[in-house]
This record gives structure tokens, sequence and C-alpha cells, in this order.
């Protein structure tokens, strides 16, 4: 590039403390150079992936919507997505490698080069492998296609430790999805949806536009949904019934509601009988989970669990009982998210209508279909590095055992700043993270914060100088996603798809995408053979160079889709299918489905109502309730949920972003604010077994008596940040650093004491 | 000729902002201040029984138009397709339109120094994409954008079946903003 950011610093307007700050934009008034023609992308502004198109216009402007070829989103975006020119230009966003002069902690950055900077990790990486072994470093990234590469120069360093943001959020349902369907990744028909059990998964503020407008167009239809949520959200609002349900006990509600599905025998006997094992198990396991019995710890009366039981079961197949997202509520979450999985089977609602069903990659779908109608896009090109021969820190590689439903590439990642401090089962010295802001994102915020500290090495790739991004030894500027192009990744549904990440505008200042960064360090280190492309367009062309026609398809729409949507059970989906390829007839069993699609990846090769791997490893194969005792009988349970013009840790400084919100008052119940005195606005004080936190309070009828709840992603404690330092409360630091069996999850629920102050 | 107008439909909309921001993006809206504004309001009513209201805020694109009425230059004026609109070039900053407005959906752009509000992306997204920018990235459809003089416009069709409320209708401004009212837990057409 060559091009040095002073050479966009403009002295009028600029305060001289943006100036002070090395290594950041300060504000940009140059000229963007990029495509004044729509190019269709993929947003990045959270870890949804929704595809997007964003133009340059003459004014210099840009402009950010959603794709219109796109099925499941039609053109929508969120408020986060269409901000990303915010973040483009924000004066606050690094341009320039920064390597720490100082005590590490004290804020003191110089600029140094790639080059420079290269040298000092290459160096300080060999140091700590030589002295500890390469184990002793780990490697986490936010999920996306940036892992591809980090995952390869972490294997090619030699340490089995890579993780991903996982445990802080969508473990819990993909562990329980995969003890029961073999996968943790199924979609939901929500569009199709006739009755939606809910259970805090807020789609209308953790913003997932195909998601959003699925839900929109369910209920248009007429579709009943059920929130149980202990606070009303904008879904509860939206709902015909919010039923606001005791924190941590939504598995209680679940148990009954199998027990009622089970003994009142509503479940769907031959789906049961065909396509499941461990029935008899599952019986026996929840049978003393009354209606009754449960309704008292959920605080949902035993009438209202049977009759939605009932209401729920009369619209299968076309029902779901939503697996959420974000979690997790208690240390029981395995239990409660299996429980979810399990129902849904147990309602038969499964590749149907409205019900989930298993995203249908090319390779698969080609074999039913019997003709090839989808090209096959590899997914990478990298050259198999074989997994270190270390054992990992988290026991996720441990065959077989109690955290082995957790993929390799996800692990716990909690556990490295636990690891870091107690040094067991051996030291890490050397931590890599890429838009990854653990301070904010894993409990117990101080510890976190010391472990830091304590690191022989601290690398950190960002776009900002995140919370954690000011403890670090080197942070590198990563490219936006505006600023930079991506390999092919396939976007499967009901029938398979790829999608492409491409630039809009040239890089602005010294920032490098991550194919280049850990390409480089590699070479630099003595195994660049294993990236082996010359840049993206490289490494796209290895890809799918077989089909030239889908690639120039793909960069100009941004998504290709091929085929027609299957459902494996739904005769209509089925006869279009049949019609249009002839040669699947021959996969089509005795009852006219494809069962097939539905072969899972457990063990059994069928779907588990009883899962023997974690009977063996843990003594968790049948559903189990535990009351988690969340807080004692003074305290305030403390919850947390998203909202829409935010994205967890990372988007509080993005200036568009921050004037919609740049704080989070604490909801507390109406009544309880009242005997406490409290008005909108009054300070408290929040103090749980760990730490403690100021916030404001937000007293409403919206929230239970026993409950106060925040929006996540404030709080931020980096200086670097103007704009959104020191505003707002972060329940990370509340929250104590415990680990759920099975699913490894973080839990966020805690108890908590409050005092005005 | 075209008489434009908008539909909200306030139980389709989930206040994600996504209007708001669309806006200040393609009309260059300086920050912190609006020309589109989606509020959350509530919840209301009885635990656990309740609702929340959402509410836009932008101008109401009136027939009978308080703000051109008092502009002393015809800088306010209405376009040939129902569009209020302000002409930066016969402004003299006197600001009689934005305290003229019963709506409050005018605002002085302090680096134009000329009063700015929402003109349906007359000269932005409406221009080059044909509809407002809100309208395009609403993720749940909740805005509808039309042409009522036209009988096969899907705006009239909606207007026709639904009820919808227009803001302050006892002034008699005529919006052409109209809102469909949120009724708690049911999105039904």
């Amino acid at each position: 590039m060559g091009i040095h950011r002073r050479d966009f610093l403009k002295g009028v307007g600029l305060s001289s403390a943006v100036l002070s700050m090395p290594g950041m934009l300060g504000a940009f008034e140059g000229k963007l150079k990029g495509s004044q023609k729509f190019v269709k992308s993929i947003c990045e502004m959270c870890s949804t992936r929704c595809p997007i198109e964003a133009r340059v216009d003459e004014n210099n402007r840009v402009f950010i919507q959603g794709n219109i070829y796109s099925k499941a989103t039609e053109g929508g975006i969120c408020a986060r997505g269409g901000s990303g020119v915010s973040q483009l230009v924000d004066p606050k966003r690094l341009v320039k490698p920064l390597m720490r002069v100082g005590q590490r902690g004290e804020g003191k950055f110089k600029e140094v080069s790639w080059d420079e900077a290269y040298e000092y990790i290459s160096v300080k990486l060999k140091e700590i492998k030589e002295k500890h072994g390469a184990k002793s470093v780990a490697f986490a990234s936010k999920t996306g296609p940036d892992q591809t590469f980090m995952n390869q120069f972490a294997y090619g360093f030699g340490t089995p430790n890579i993780f991903d943001h996982g445990n802080t959020c969508p473990s819990g349902y993909a562990t329980a999805l995969t003890s029961v369907y073999g996968s943790g990744s199924l979609s939901r028909d929500f569009a199709d949806c006739k009755f939606m059990l809910n259970f805090g998964h807020n789609v209308y503020e953790g913003m997932v536009i195909s998601y959003a407008r699925g839900v929109t167009k369910a209920l248009e239809k007429g579709c009943r949904l059920i929130s149980l949520d202990p606070r009303f959200s904008v879904l509860s609002s939206k709902a015909d019934e919010w039923i606001p349900i005791r924190p941590g006990s939504d598995a209680a509600f679940m148990m009954a509601f199998i027990h009622t599905l089970i003994f009142e025998e509503l479940y769907d006997k031959k789906f049961v009988q065909k396509y499941t094992v461990g029935f008899e198990k599952l019986k026996e396991s929840i049978k003393d989970y009354t209606p009754e019995r449960m309704a008292k710890e959920c605080d949902v009366s035993a009438e209202k669990i049977i009759s939605l039981t009932r209401e729920c079961a009369s619209y299968a197949p076309h029902c779901m009982i939503d697996f959420g997202h974000r979690a997790t509520f208690t240390p029981e979450e395995i239990e409660f998210r299996r429980a979810i999985a399990i129902a849904n089977a147990l309602l038969g609602n499964i590749e149907t209508k409205g019900g989930l069903y298993f995203p249908k990659g090319a390779a698969l779908y080609n074999k039913i279909a019997g003709q090839k109608v989808a090209p096959i896009i590899k997914g990478s090109i990298l050259p198999k590095v074989p997994e270190p021969n270390e054992p990992r820190i988290d026991g996720v590689d441990i065959k077989g055992g109690e955290f082995s439903k957790i993929p390799k590439t996800r692990g716990i990642y909690s556990k490295v700043y636990e690891t870091i401090l107690n040094e067991k089962p051996y030291a890490i010295h050397g931590l890599w993270i890429t838009r990854s802001n653990p301070v904010m994102t894993v409990s117990n915020s101080d510890e976190v914060v010391k472990a830091l500290k304590k690191l022989d090495l601290f690398v950190c790739v960002d776009v900002y100088m995140s919370d954690s991004a000011q403890y670090a030894d080197i942070i590198l500027p990563e490219s936006t996603y505006l600023e930079r192009d991506e390999h092919f990744l396939s976007d499967d549904g009901k029938n398979p798809g790829y999608q492409v990440r491409q630039k809009v505008v040239e890089p602005i200042g010294d920032t490098r995408a991550s194919w280049r960064i850990y390409k480089e360090l590699a070479q630099k280190m003595g195994f660049g053979d294993l990236f082996p492309y010359k840049d993206i367009e490289d490494f796209r062309m290895q890809q799918a160079y077989e089909y030239p026609e889908e690639i120039y398809e793909l960069k100009s729409k941004g998504l290709t889709s091929y085929g027609i949507p299957l459902l494996a059970r739904d005769k209509e989906s089925i006869a279009k299918f049949v019609e249009k390829y002839p040669n699947s007839k021959q996969f089509l069993d005795e009852d006219g489905e494809f069962s097939e699609i539905l072969k899972c990846k457990t063990k059994s090769g069928k779907i588990e109502l009883f899962d023997e791997v974690l009977e063996q490893a843990c003594g968790r194969g049948a559903l189990k309730y535990n009351d988690p005792k969340l807080k004692g009988d003074s305290q305030f349970y403390f919850i947390q949920g998203k909202v829409a013009v935010h994205t967890n840790g990372h988007t509080a400084n993005v200036p568009w972003l921050n004037d919609l919100m740049d704080n989070n008052a604490v909801w507390i119940n109406q009544n309880v604010a009242n005997k406490l005195g409290l008005k909108k606005g009054d300070s408290i004080k929040i103090k749980s077994e760990v730490g403690e936190q100021i916030a404001q309070v937000l007293p409403t009828v919206g929230i239970r008596e026993d409950t106060l709840f925040a929006y996540f992603g404030f709080g931020h404690t980096s200086k670097w940040q103007e704009i959104s330092y020191g505003k707002g409360m972060n329940a990370s630091h509340l929250l104590k650093n415990i680990i759920s069996p099975v699913s490894g999850n973080n839990v966020h629920t805690i108890g908590v004491d409050i005092e005005k102050i | 000729m075209m008489k434009y107008a908008m539909v909200f439909n306030s139980q389709k909309c989930i206040g994600c902002q996504s209007c708001s921001i669309a806006c200040r993006s393609e009309n260059k809206v300086p920050e912190g201040l609006y020309r589109l504004q989606v509020k959350i309001q509530g919840p209301k009513g009885v635990f656990p029984n309740l609702a929340f209201d959402y509410e836009r805020f932008s101008c109401q694109m009136c027939e009978n138009t308080p703000c051109v009425s008092v502009c002393p230059t015809h800088a306010s004026f209405m376009d040939e397709n129902g569009i209020v609109d302000i002409d930066a070039n016969k402004c003299v900053g006197c600001l009689y339109c934005i305290s003229a407005c019963p709506y409050h959906a005018r605002f002085l752009n302090p680096q134009t120094k000329v009063p700015d509000k929402c003109n349906f992306c007359k000269d932005t997204h409406l221009k080059l994409h044909g509809e407002p920018a809100c309208v395009s990235v609403c993720p749940t459809d909740a805005l509808v954008f039309g042409d009522l003089d036209n009988m096969n416009d899907p705006i009239y069709e909606i207007l026709s079946k639904k009820n919808f409320t227009r803001k302050k209708e006892h002034l008699g401004t005529k919006p052409k903003l109209f809102t469909i009212p949120n009724k708690k837990g049911e999105i039904k057409l």
C-alpha cells in the first residue's frame, strides 16, 4: 500500500488527545477508494455473517444494506450492520502495529512496522517453545473465517490449544444438539412454524436477520408464540403470552413438558420408533418429574405446563421448542438444552415444515438427488497439519470424555485464563487472540486481567484497542471486513449454497487481513509451506477452479444457492424434489421419506434420547433435574441479555452505535424499587461473591421481583475507547468463572446483593 | 406525479434501529441528530400482561403543511410527488419551520446551517434505488412505501384492509405517514 495514516489526517477538528495516541486513525477525512457499484459481501459487525451489499458514492459516503439476492434476509440489515462504515472510519480504530513500551497494562505503546512486529513475535514464540514447549501457547478467535488461518498457524507452530468464543456463547445448545443429533448445527424453520416455545432466545434483540424475519413471518401467518423469560423482552412483547419463569429453572419446565408428552402419550410414536434410540431409558429417567413437582421449581403452574404441552403437541410436527442461542443460564445448561433437543425429537418435528432440519451440504444433496446439482467447493485448501500430539488444557480432546461433544476447534475458552493462573494441567505462557475481548466476555474479569498480566507473550489482533488489547505486548491491526477479501464459504440451508466476503473499499492505513498476517508470520518462522497460496484470489481459485461459472456468479451475487429446498419428511417438499430429480426415488424409504438424511453422527447412528457416551464419561446419560441454587434467599438473580444495537463486547465504541446506546441501566421490578426507595437513574452497588459494579437502575413492571437484568457489552475499561469508557456496568465482573458440565459453558447467572448509593 | 406515502406497521416493528442507522448513513445526518427515530415505549399493563409500544418519529409528510405555510422564502415546499422538502438555497435560517412543525420533525443541521428532516431519501436512496433507505433495510418489513395515487400499489391495499392511525389528526395536517397500531401478541394480517 505504502500509504501512511498521516496522509489521511487533517489538522482541522482533530483533538490533541487523538493525535497523542499512536497507531489510531484520527479523524479520517480522506477519500475512500472503493466501488461506486454495490459490492456483494458479508457483514462482520457480529458473528452471524448476514449477506450485505455496500458501495461508496461520489460524495465519499459508504452505504451498506442487505443483499437482496438472499432468500433469508431479502435485503434486511440491522443497525449494527448498517454502522459498518462508522467503524471503518472511526478515529479510534487501529491502523498501525503497536508494540508495548513500559509495564504491561500501563498503556504505553509505540508504532512499529509489520516486520518489526513479526520479528518480535517470532523470537518470543520460539523462545517460549524452547523453554516450555509449543503447547504452552494458546490461540483464540471469535468464530469466523479467520479461524482457518489462525488454527493452521497454531497447529503448524505445534500447540493443540486452539479456542473460539463458544463457551461464552453458543456451546450450550451446540453440545446438546451434538449429544442428541450428532451435529451441533441444526437449523430452525421459523417461518413455517405454527407453535413456538421460546426460552429467552430473543431473536428481536440478539439480532440475526433471518431469524427475525422468520419469526415475523410465522407470526403473520398466525403462529402461537410463548415466551418464557424472567424479563419482558421485545420478543415477549410480540408473543401471545409472556411467562416470567424463574431464572435458571427452565430445565424444570422442560422435564415436566417431556413427562407430559410421554405419560399422556402425546409424542410421535412412529418417529420415536423409527429414528431414535433410548426411549425406555428416557421414560425411566423422567418419570418422577411430574408437572406438579416441577411447577414449584420453575414458578409456572402445573396446569399451564400441561396445557402448553398439549397445545404444542397438537401442532406437531409443525411446532418447535427453540433451542436458543447464547447460554448459559445455569450450571445445568446441558440438561436444559438437551431436554429441548429431546422434546423436539419426541414431537417428531425433525425435517418438517416449521420444525428443525439438517443443513444440506452439496455432497449429501447431490447424492440424494442422484445427480450433480451443486458444485463441491473445497472449504479450505490448506494442507492438513496433524493435531499436535500433546494433551489440551481443557480435556476436550479426551475421547469419550465429558467434554468430547465440544469440537476441538472450539474448546473451553475460559479455561485458558484459569490455566494461566493455576498452571494446571500445565502452564500457559503465551496467548494469541484475534477479535476476542475476554476482559469483557469471560466471567470474573478481574481474574482475566490478572492472567493477562502474567503472560510472557500476549499478542492481540483487533480493530480496536479493546479492554483486553490494552494489556498486549503486540497489537496487530486487522483490516475491517469492508476492506478485505476472503475465501469462499459454504452456506447450506434446506439446499446447498455458498457465500463470499468481498472488499468494498481499499484498506485505510497500514492494516492487513488474516490470510496475510498468518501466512507472513509462518514464513518468518519457517513453516510458510503450510500456507500454499499467493493471495486470497489464489486461495479461491484453488478452492473452486473446476467451476468458473459458479465463481463468477458467486462473486457477482455474493451468494449462490443450488437446487430446491428439501425437507426429508415433508410430503410436499419430497414430491417436488422427486419430480425435479427422478433419480432420488431410490433413496425414498417405505414411508416415502428420505431417512438417509436423518442418519446421525451419534454412536448409534440414530437420534439418541439417552447418551451412552455421557453416561460412561460422567453419569449424565439420562435427563436429570438438579436444582442449581443460583442465589441466596435474600439475593436477586442477576441475568443478562443482548441488545439489538450492540454486539457483545465489540461495538460500544462504534460512534453511531454508541450514540444510540452508551449505557445499560439495570432493570429492577417497580414494586421492589418502590420498597427500596429507588427511582429511575439512581445508582446502586451490585455485589456478588467475586466482584462489584456500580449501576443506574431502571424500575419497570417488565421483570420478576427476584431478578435484576442488564444488557451486556457495557462497562468498558479501555481508556483508549473514550466514548464507551466507564459507561454502564459489566456483569462479567460479578460472575464466577464456573464451567458447566458437558457443555463447558461459562455460567451467566449469579446471586447478587444490592445497596443504594 | 406521485403521492408518496409510508406505512409504519408498529405490530411488526421491533425497535431495532436499523432504519435510523440507514437514514444516517444514506443522508449524512450529523452524529447525535436524527431525521428518523424509533422509540420503544413501556412496558405498560399489569404484570405479566404487558406490552411495548413502538413509535416512529420523523417527518409526517403532511398534506396541509404548517412548515411550508410559515416559510417566508418558500424554501420549505411540497414537491410534485407530495414530498415536503427544503430548498437550501432559498433558506434564510429563520427557523420558523422548525417551531411550526407540530411533530418536532425538523432540526437545525449544524454543518449546513439549514433545517433538516426526512424527505423520503428523495435525493439519495429513493432517487437511486426506488425507495427510502429505511424501507429497504427493515428486517421485519415493518415499513411500506408507495404511491397513494396508484390503486395497484401495495400500500393502497394495505391501507384499505388495515386499521391505521395518523399522529395529531385533530390538527388537520393530513399526514401521509400511517401507523398500524400495535396490539399485544398479535402480528396478524
